[in-house]
């Protein structure tokens, strides 16, 4: 025993003292990229581009980083903090027009080339500007909220799925639900609901919905400074979802504590005859782990007033502190070609913001519902909540919490509307000095 | 000449030996301590300069919903996890210490939770929790109590007590094994002595073994208090403090404002206010152990 | 009495059987979770022991979610604090174990507080030195805090163990001319080694274990300590990464669980210790 337990300090020194050692090499010019793919495919398509650069640039290196979405503002704020910020980084247009406020980021427009500024759409740049001046953030993915329904089902119950050309009202929608809610073994509980509801996160997919009721939620004051407001607009898609869930039931309750993703396994199972309004992505997961003879679909974008959805798109963006800027961003114009953005697209299952790629036949020729999931970026404007200060702690501390304690029946709808705007401001007031 | 040498520059020659050891933790712990206290009275904000603001911070504080529910869950948190590790560790030690099967067997596997990271530990009990793979839905389905899963972590109502749980687990082997080492301190003699005077177990327990573990049991009570008012990784990782805040334990809600949302100077005061509640139990806790010096 | 007895030692064993179920039964659920195929895992129907056991994700935690790279990094940290903390704690615990002054009352005073302060208020600071001196997002300054954050419990123990070497030893070697440093080096040291590297385990295994400081302090996905990486983990979405999960977690506890069930016997009779005495 006391033998073994020498040996172990002995060794403990020598690999303590290996380790302390530095190694160091003259290296050509080395770009950090953090990336936060998490989907197989598109990690996979992401480490795959930046190998064919680095074999096509011998001079500029790209080191591949893998972040999460979970740690990446963390990370972010500190890296700004204490300048050991990576070159490039993915993250998405909401929270990087703050840290383009604090400038913490390169303006991307006197480097960035035509080609890439005309192919983009105009709706995704606008993400990614603070008030009209500069650019901090190059806009590659997007996403709208489709619905995802169980043909067998739907065919069962003798309902016409909606298509492009004649798309859904909510009214429709929670008609299709109440038909499709059953209890198909007649023990007095449902077992097949019209609608998976996941609504973890509730408050990114409020005010993404709620653009099509004319919903907005932030309004500036008189001092320009934002405040919260929830009017009739903004409450409507708040009581259509509270209908579903107590008054029609054809949503299950436990759906609040989930995530759209994480209902997909109960629509595999036939447990959700739909699953309304989640990311396009979502489909992945679906053709993933469907069985052959499932049988789906998809639902454009359902009908408020418009068929309008809010969104922010995720981006690509250069720290301010990166010695490397040029190279940096000649490594976005790269990654982000007509094929290259065609490539992450498919991987993540998400919406390419270039027209060009848009056209390419891979996309409009594609099963897996991708028609209908291009198609609904025409319905995709920027989001009024993109450039306002504060809106992750406004998001994080009184949407979710709030939107979810409304949806728990908790509090009713009164309430919910003073604390998002009475919670909401004394948020967003810190953000002003 | 060793005789001088023990005797006369004993001081001097001791703190040679401290010095490697006083300047780091000079430098990374009193100092530190020091500033962050310090820190609690700034507008200090990630990104700009720290300017002393007296008790601006606390009067913030006193109006800040988030701080009031946060220190709500917080005791709720500590003396339910305190009570249920040290209630629950005696009971354990008693069962150890009396006459078992495979009782080395038994002490090693108890301490199961003890070797965990704390991580790991919110990582085990997230699966335990999981409403499609979990263990505690299956059975709870399984006997009938329930007919739907339920998403233990993310209900408002069993959070808390979902989450108190684990951290009972956590704890109670340490307390167990402590309290253990009481009662084998115990001499054989005193309940022998007992047994003569034809006193039962029960009043054994209560006349003999709780009066000479009453020391140890508030040693560890106080202590299990302090750290679990200030544990931060068990609870991060289960719910970062969801849903709704219902988890926000103190720790969470500083690290929040000070790592999350750049407010270092408001995260610090927090942190005073902590150290006070700690205090008062730090005192006792240390005035009995000091003595012994 | 005789029945009386039986039925009061069946009830406590089921009431032990209660506890070894409760403590244990989590360790034992994340390893059949990592031993399950996907399919399995998905269904929504659990199974309490694999139907099929695979190593599927043990495989996939070490090629795709660069956990080796985090135990590496852990690795190294908890080496670094480990050497780092018995090199500075070995003359300070023979400072404390042999002489009795009146800083011995200070500092196992400091040493006490110090545990029992709220990490946040004490990080903050930190973080600011740190980054001062360069060591933020950087293992050196990582090593650096849990060499401090060790040092009380591993001058606690190494003082203990200095005690118990008999003084007279030393007294005769000085009788010969040996200088106190030679006395430390030649006499004192050897006779200490077993309670060192019982010490500097402890310390490797905090440093392994430890999350909060690494939360704060190490950002780059690449440097990472194995804690931090896997609560980043449970963060993601979907069923697919519970296999991978579980089964880097299980990983994770590996040192821990051969360590501990190796030194269980010396832990549970060093920690009597430390509840008895200090």
């Amino acid at each position: 025993m006391r033998k073994v337990l020498s040996m172990m300090v002995f060794l403990s020194l020598l690999f303590g003292l290996l380790a302390a050692g530095v190694v160091s090499a003259e290296e050509p010019v080395k770009l950090k990229f953090v990336s936060l793919a998490w989907q197989k495919q598109s990690i996979e398509a992401n480490k795959e581009i930046v190998k064919e650069w680095n074999e096509e640039h011998p001079g500029v290196q790209v080191e591949y980083i893998q972040g999460t979405w979970g740690s990446i503002y963390d990370y972010m704020i500190t890296a700004f903090e204490t300048e050991t910020v990576p070159d490039v980084f993915h993250f998405e247009s909401a929270e990087i027009v703050g840290f383009a406020q604090k400038g913490y980021l390169t303006d991307l427009s006197k480097y960035m080339s035509d080609d890439l500024k005309n192919d983009i759409v105009e709706e995704a740049w606008k993400t990614t500007k603070t008030n009209g001046e500069g650019v901090y953030g190059v806009p590659f993915l997007w996403e709208s909220q489709i619905t995802l329904y169980n043909k067998d089902l739907f065919k069962e119950a003798g309902i016409q799925p909606a298509t492009p050309a004649d798309p859904w009202s909510w009214g429709e929608l929670r008609e299709a639900a109440v038909r499709l809610t059953k209890d198909t073994n007649g023990d007095g509980n449902i077992d097949q609901w019209g609608a998976g509801l996941g609504l973890k996160s509730p408050a990114k997919k409020f005010l993404r919905l709620s653009v099509g009721f004319g919903g907005k939620f932030f309004e500036k004051n008189d001092s320009g400074n934002y405040v919260v407001k929830v009017n009739q607009p903004e409450k409507r898609l708040m009581i259509h979802h509270k209908a579903m869930l107590y008054d029609e039931k054809t949503a299950p309750i436990s759906g609040i504590g989930q995530s759209g993703s994480s209902m997909i396994p109960g629509f595999l199972a036939g447990k959700y005859a739909m699953i309304p309004n989640v990311g396009v992505w979502a489909r992945q997961q679906v053709v993933v782990n469907a069985s052959d003879d499932f049988n789906w679909g998809v639902i454009p974008p359902i009908k408020a007033d418009t068929q309008d959805q809010g969104v922010g798109t995720q981006t690509l963006s250069i720290p301010s502190d990166s010695k490397n800027k040029p190279e940096a961003m000649q490594f976005i114009e790269f990654f982000l070609s007509t094929k290259n953005m065609a490539r992450l697209a498919k991987g993540d299952w998400m919406l390419p913001t270039r027209k060009s790629t848009m056209e390419l036949p891979e996309f409009t020729n594609a099963g897996n519902g991708w028609d209908v999931a291009l198609k609904s970026a025409e319905n995709l404007i920027a989001g009024p909540w993109q450039s306002i200060p504060g809106f992750t702690e406004w998001k994080n501390r009184v949407g979710n919490p709030i939107f979810q304690l409304y949806l728990k029946d908790e509090i009713d709808l009164k309430r919910a509307s003073e604390q998002l705007e009475r919670d909401g401001n004394r948020v967003l007031e810190r953000y002003y000095d | 000449m060793y005789e001088n040498r023990m005797v006369g520059d004993k001081t001097i020659d001791q703190i040679k030996l401290l010095l490697p050891a006083f300047i780091p933790v000079l430098i990374l712990s009193v100092f530190p301590l020091l500033r962050g206290i310090f820190l609690g009275f700034t507008d200090y904000t990630l990104g700009t300069e720290a300017n002393f603001n007296g008790i601006e911070n606390y009067v913030y504080m006193m109006q800040d919903s988030y701080f009031w529910q946060s220190f709500k869950v917080g005791f709720l948190w500590t003396i339910a996890v305190t009570g249920g590790q040290v209630l629950l560790g005696l009971g354990l030690a008693l069962l150890l210490n009396g006459k078992i099967l495979f009782r080395s067997w038994a002490r090693v596997l108890v301490l199961i939770p003890w070797a965990m990271p704390p991580v790991i530990r919110g990582i085990m009990w997230k699966f335990m929790y999981h409403p499609d793979t979990g263990a505690i839905n299956y059975f709870l389905m399984k006997l009938n109590i329930i007919d739907q899963p339920i998403d233990f972590l993310f209900s408002f109502d069993y959070v808390l007590p979902s989450i108190i749980i684990v951290g009972i687990w956590g704890g109670l082997p340490q307390a167990a094994i402590t309290i253990l080492a009481g009662l084998q301190s115990i001499s054989e003699d005193l309940y022998e002595a007992g047994s003569l005077d034809g006193t039962s177990k029960l009043q054994a327990f209560r006349y003999i073994t709780l009066p000479l573990l009453a020391p140890i049991i508030t040693a560890i009570t106080i202590l299990r208090f302090i750290w679990n008012f200030n544990s931060f990784g068990l609870v991060y990782v289960l719910t970062q403090g969801g849903p709704a805040g219902l988890t926000r334990i103190p720790s969470l809600l500083a690290y929040e404002e000070g790592f999350r949302y750049g407010n270092l100077g408001y995260a610090a005061a927090l942190g005073n206010v902590m150290v006070l509640v700690v205090a008062v139990f730090m005192f006792v806790y240390l005035r009995n152990r000091m003595k012994n010096y | 009495m005789n029945s009386r007895n039986i039925i009061g030692s069946i009830l406590r064993h089921f009431l032990l059987l209660l506890y070894l179920l409760f403590l244990a039964f989590p360790l034992f659920w994340m390893f059949s979770i990592s031993l399950k195929p996907i399919s399995e895992i998905r269904s929504l129907v659990p199974t309490m022991f694999p139907k099929k056991i695979v190593f599927q994700h043990y495989i996939n935690a070490f090629q795709e979610q660069q956990i080796f790279e985090s135990v590496l990094n852990s690795t190294k940290v908890g080496l670094i604090a480990a050497v780092g903390v018995i090199v500075i704690a070995v003359p300070a615990a023979y400072a404390l174990g042999r002489y009795r002054t009146k800083l011995n009352k200070g500092v196992i005073g400091w040493v006490l507080v110090s545990q029992l302060f709220p990490a946040i208020l004490i990080i903050i600071p930190l973080f600011l030195i740190l980054k001062s001196l360069g060591m933020i997002d950087s293992h050196l300054g990582l090593s650096l805090l849990y060499i401090v954050w060790t040092l009380p419990f591993v001058l606690m123990m190494l003082q203990g163990y200095v005690q118990g070497i008999p003084i007279e030893l030393e007294e005769a070697a000085a009788v010969d001319g040996a200088s106190r440093f030679q006395i430390i080096w030649r006499i004192v040291l050897p006779l200490l080694l077993p309670g060192i590297s019982a010490t500097a385990l402890f310390a490797f295994i905090s440093a392994w274990n430890e999350f909060f400081f690494a939360l704060v302090l190490i950002k780059s996905p690449e440097l990472l300590t194995l804690p931090v990486k896997l609560a980043r983990f449970t963060g993601m979405e979907g069923v697919v990464r519970l296999g991978p999960l579980a089964a880097a977690s299980f990983i994770a506890t590996i040192p821990a669980l051969i360590l501990f069930g190796f030194l269980q016997k010396w832990l549970v009779s060093g920690l009597t210790k430390g509840a008895v005495k200090y």
